[in-house]
């Protein structure tokens, strides 16, 4: 079952609220996309689980117990902010930050040869950070982050500022973690992908988790469908014979709309092509982003 | 893991990445180099035998110049180099004598025992000699007088060249004691030193982690103390190794040079030194620590060190003016408040003028003011390192990790 638990965290800033009840668990094996829009309270949350921000109440659990020190060095976290010693050589860092979690010299030198090799940068281990790419350096980052085999990896916006063949090898190194039995709980704002890679999300708006699960059933369950329509003639009054239609964008012919999904589709269907030729037609359920745009709306 | 293997884990990467780099090994280099020339230069000047040579023209140039000879070395001691070593050149006459002398070749020319030529007064070797010659012929003079009395010319030149009178001092340093006071002045001048070096490594170090950010993915892992603990450990320890090294250095540039007689380094005085060294290491490493976390770039850090800097040179300043007057108010005040005790205390200790109770009370006040610090600056540091972008205020920083 659930392994991390952030439960009822509150953490005030003055006059802002951080975190106003945040509540959501992570379980051995799986992914969870942590999605919100910026200033939601994500960075928040995660740093939480190290114990970096202090909540003002609430727990954060592992197994059921507060997390202890010990605990905390067998979990792994890309912060937001990227961070490495720029003077520093590539492998001494990762051997470092594999020492400082407790591991032996040899144990961490191996395991940083391997994620270097991984990452392809096996002819640059004796580099210092600051000559890398920016790629470079982000693929650093995150063998910091895996380097001690972590029973946990937390990982702020991973994805942010890679190129499409990074973002595949991102996204293959987080099933792969997952599929070894790891927890894995990571932001982002690319929905898109998330919705790819993740078997489940929670969306955090204003400090509160607003929807969280299984990303299907959150779909199938929303009280809302996803149409695209395209189109020839004028709509006219068409649309508001669908009842609520909680979105809709138009672009010449082609309408993409959010509609509530009790709607009597094949109805709409036939007034539709009574207006004119009907040329692309889907109903689905909502889209990540759908779901996403609705629960922060 | 324990913490102590934390703690020494990250004093490791101090000892290691500051120790080779590039920085580190030139000022390492510069400062041997500065410190054995500070040795051995004076020593090349003003040591060894000054060599003259003076001209005589007709008779009666002897006895001068070899009473002259004896005067210049008289203060040395008994199996020592000479001072003062003085050749007499004969020539026929004074034409002769001048024409050698403005080729440089003659210091000075003597006609007759009567007269003396130099090439100009004022000049540093010039009249040097000349004073020598002057009393050494005034002593020839005396000692013909004195011989038509009976007395033994060896008598005459002993009384000349001694002091008559004992000097004694009502307060400081008793004299004969200069080697005291010069090592409580190096001594001194070295803590001061290390205080300024090693506070500002700890300074950068800590606003470097923040500035590139790292700090957030260490603190992930231990916790702000560890790595507070660890950084003043590792930066410590290689700068008692640096500080060690210096005074090798100059221990061995002086054996070597054998110019300038050793101080006698006995053990309570380098335990003095140490002592003083570790504790206001300590006391400064601490606070600059926790000025470190409180900005965000290094541009900010000389700022929040400011405050740090002026403590230091007031300390210093007690501490001179406790060289001076080791027993007096500034002196004591100066030992009693641990922000300053670390300049005034070891120089006091050095010259043998602070009671026993004073010296241990300090020790205590300045280890009880540490621990007062760790504990007030770990809640800063700890505070003020997540708090990125601009300054952080003392007070925020404390009420952040106070929650």
């Amino acid at each position: 079952m659930f392994v991390l638990a952030l439960s009822d965290l509150h953490k005030r800033y003055e006059d802002v609220a951080a975190l106003a009840g945040c509540t959501f668990q992570v379980g051995r094996g799986r992914m969870l996309g942590f999605l919100g829009p910026n200033g939601a309270g994500k960075t928040t949350a995660m740093r939480t689980i190290f114990g970096l921000v202090t909540p003002d109440s609430g727990r954060v659990t592992w197994d059921g117990d507060p997390i202890t020190n010990e605990q905390k060095r067998r979990f792994g976290y890309m912060p937001e902010q990227r961070g490495l010693y720029p003077k520093m050589k590539a492998h001494d860092q990762l051997v470092y930050l594999g020492r400082l979690r407790g591991m032996e010299a040899k144990e961490a030198a191996a395991s940083a040869d391997m994620w270097l090799e991984r990452f392809g940068l096996a002819d640059r281990r004796l580099d210092r950070v600051e000559v890398l790419s920016h790629g470079n350096q982000q693929r650093v980052q995150l063998a910091a982050a895996l380097v001690h085999d972590p029973e946990l990896l937390v990982l702020d916006e991973p994805f942010s500022g890679l190129d499409p063949l990074a973002t595949e090898t991102m996204a293959d190194i987080l099933r792969e973690q997952t599929a070894s039995g790891k927890a894995v709980v990571f932001s982002s704002h690319q929905l898109d992908l998330v919705e790819d890679i993740c078997e489940e999300v929670a969306i955090i708006n204003a400090g509160q988790i607003v929807v969280e699960g299984d990303v299907q059933k959150l779909k199938d369950a929303a009280p809302i469908r996803h149409l695209e329509l395209e189109l020839d003639g004028d709509v006219g009054n068409l649309f508001e014979t669908l009842g609520d239609v909680r979105q809709i964008h138009s672009e010449n012919h082609s309408h993409t709309l959010i509609i509530d999904a009790d709607t009597d589709i094949r109805g709409f269907l036939a007034r539709a092509q009574e207006v004119g030729r009907v040329r692309h037609f889907t109903y689905t359920t909502p889209s990540l982003s759908d779901l996403f745009r609705e629960a922060v709306r | 893991m324990s913490s102590l293997k934390t703690v020494w884990r990250v004093a490791a990467r101090e000892i290691r990445e500051h120790g080779r780099s590039r920085a580190f090994l030139i000022t390492t280099a510069l400062t041997f180099l500065l410190v054995a020339g500070l040795v051995v230069v004076p020593g090349l000047i003003g040591g060894g035998t000054s060599e003259y040579t003076v001209g005589g023209v007709g008779e009666g140039n002897e006895p001068i110049v070899a009473s002259a000879e004896l005067l210049g070395n008289a203060a040395d001691e008994p199996d020592a180099e000479p001072s003062v070593a003085i050749e007499l050149r004969p020539f026929d006459d004074r034409a002769s004598a001048e024409a050698i002398m403005e080729e440089g070749e003659l210091d000075a020319i003597l006609i007759d025992g009567q007269e003396v030529i130099v090439e100009s007064v004022g000049g540093f070797g010039d009249s040097a000699v000349l004073s020598l010659l002057q009393r050494g012929a005034a002593s020839v003079e005396l000692e013909a007088i004195v011989t038509e009395s009976g007395q033994a010319a060896a008598d005459v030149i002993e009384v000349m060249t001694s002091d008559p009178l004992e000097t004694t001092t009502l307060s400081g340093p008793e004299a004969g004691d200069e080697t005291r006071g010069a090592v409580a002045y190096a001594g001194l001048l070295l803590l001061y030193m290390a205080v300024l070096l090693y506070g500002n490594w700890m300074l950068s170090g800590v606003t470097e982690e923040k500035s590139n950010r790292v700090v957030e993915v260490l603190l992930s892992s231990v916790k702000p103390w560890q790595l507070l603990a660890g950084k003043i450990s590792g930066i410590g320890l290689l700068g008692i190794g640096q500080f060690a090294g210096t005074i090798l250095v100059a221990v061995v540039a002086v054996q070597v040079s054998n110019v300038v007689e050793l101080p006698s380094l006995d053990v309570a005085t380098v335990a003095n030194l140490i002592v003083w060294f570790v504790l206001g290491f300590l006391l400064f490493a601490v606070m600059y620590g926790a000025a470190g976390s409180l900005v965000s770039r290094m541009e900010d850090a000389q700022n929040v060190a400011f405050p740090m800097s002026m403590i230091a040179v007031v300390g210093f300043f007690v501490s001179i003016t406790a060289l001076s007057d080791p027993d007096g108010p500034a002196a004591v005040i100066g030992t009693l408040i641990p922000l300053t005790a670390p300049f005034v205390v070891p120089v006091r200790a050095a010259l043998g003028s602070i009671p026993t109770w004073q010296y241990v009370l300090a020790v205590l006040l300045t280890v009880g003011a540490i621990v007062g610090l760790v504990f007030v600056a770990g809640r800063i540091y700890a505070g003020g390192l997540l708090r990125f972008g601009t300054r952080v205020k003392l007070r925020d920083a404390w009420r952040s990790a106070g929650t």
